[in-house]
């Protein structure tokens, strides 16, 4: 009686089969992908209400819920006027020089409801900090109520080069010039990046609202298009007609 | 034989192509999360929750990717993802153009809305497409120069020995892919 075959093993392999190595490959990518995307995810902002300083925000002028600094007092059925700024965007800088005069003005007299939201994007593209730390310096300012004239000061001490920034004395110097009455609080204010988290929220609402870049400016929710905007970045009387243009349509 | 030889250049191009510049996209937005989240924001496609999603885990894909590709490891497949990802940029560029946005791509982390006379809709879609090309290559002939591919997972068998072998090989055999 002839014997049963004996039992042949299949000739050994080299390794685990390609098919394997790439299922283990590519899971290891999406897990790096995952733990990238829940450590590097920006806190989510609450878009929430965000009409009038409560004084529970970062400093007294901003609103809540990462919503900006409000400027001037005006009633709330004034225009509303929204500017998205980056303090190192030239394009800004070029707006705030030719027509900020103007917008600070109607804000100041109560005729429009003026906010800032500043944004700190460009501190990534440039690869810099001083968006995140001049915002700051900004709200630090605003602690002593002189965020007006320290915004229109660090727009006006852009560096020739975009992408330079600003030193602290530089910050420091803009607070003096502005009539900044406490410079050791301000300067402790941006040392210790008090507002930092508030100026990294404004970044993300302003995302979670679609703005995508800097300057924007919105009047009562409409965004101007590319000719209003390059009229105010010509044209420093033009502020009034563009602001009625808008709250007439 | 001199065609192969060819055909085989001809591969490591499109793998040094396609892999080099996702590897390149990638390592330029991974260290800017708030720029590579704004550049997909600025799209206007997608909720802000998946804008935030794709702009986190979008570059470690294109590293992993085109790292891969470089190498030439799992050639077929990752070409095959590469040429895919380069169908959803030109899809999503042609839609950015045809609404009128006026943004940069942000292929490299410098995205975002731009000068109406500065948009390039044009040459990136040219040069998507031309990525596309060669990870279509890569899907339907895999070999190429100097991949890892050949080294780590030549088995017996698994190439033919020689020249010959492949004209006598019934249409049958196993393992064609």
């Amino acid at each position: 009686m002839p014997r049963p075959p004996a039992h042949v093993p299949p000739p050994p392999k080299s390794g685990p089969s390609p098919a394997l190595i790439g299922a283990v490959v590519a899971v290891a990518v999406v897990i790096v992908a995952v733990i990238v995307y829940v450590a590097m995810r920006p806190d989510p902002v609450d878009t929430g209400d965000a009409s009038s300083p409560t004084g529970g925000a970062s400093s007294p002028s901003a609103l809540p819920n990462a919503g900006g600094i409000r400027v001037g007092d005006a009633p709330d059925d004034a225009p509303d006027v929204h500017l998205f700024v980056d303090f190192q965007c030239p394009w800004c800088g070029l707006l705030e020089e030719v027509s900020g005069p103007a917008i600070t003005e109607a804000a100041l007299d109560g005729d429009i409801r003026l906010t800032y939201t500043l944004m700190s994007f460009l501190d990534g593209n440039l690869g810099n900090d001083s968006s995140l730390r001049a915002a700051n310096a900004a709200l630090c300012a605003d602690d002593q109520g002189a965020f007006v004239d320290y915004h229109a000061a660090v727009f006006a001490g852009q560096p020739a080069q975009e992408g330079t920034g600003w030193t602290d004395d530089q910050l420091i110097g803009f607070a003096e010039a502005s009539g900044v009455s406490d410079i050791d609080a301000f300067t402790g204010c941006l040392e210790d990046g008090t507002h930092n988290d508030y100026v990294k929220d404004m970044q993300t609402r302003s995302n979670q609202e679609g703005v995508s870049g800097s300057p924007r400016v919105f009047i009562d929710g409409t965004e101007l298009g590319n000719e209003q905007m390059n009229t105010l970045m010509r044209d420093p009387n033009s502020f009034p007609a563009i602001l009625e243009a808008a709250t007439q349509g | 034989m001199n065609r192969t030889r060819l055909a085989d250049l001809v591969g490591l191009v499109c793998r040094l192509a396609l892999g080099g510049v996702l590897l390149a996209a990638g390592l330029l937005k991974v260290g800017d999360p708030v720029g590579s989240i704004q550049s997909v924001v600025a799209y206007r496609l997608f909720d802000y929750q998946i804008a935030e999603m794709i702009g986190l885990m979008l570059p470690v894909v294109e590293i992993a990717v085109g790292l891969l590709l470089v190498l030439g490891l799992f050639t077929r497949w990752t070409a095959l993802i590469g040429a895919v990802l380069m169908l959803a940029f030109i899809a999503g560029i042609a839609s950015a153009w045809a609404r009128g946005l006026a943004i940069d791509c942000g292929c490299f982390g410098t995205g975002g809305p731009v000068d109406p006379d500065d948009t390039a809709y044009l040459s990136e879609i040219l040069r998507d497409a031309a990525l596309f090309a060669a990870g279509a290559w890569l899907v339907v002939r895999p070999r190429s120069f100097a991949a890892l591919d050949s080294l780590v997972f030549r088995r017996p068998g698994a190439v033919p020995a020689d020249p010959a072998s492949r004209h006598t090989s019934t249409p049958a055999s196993k393992g064609a892919s």
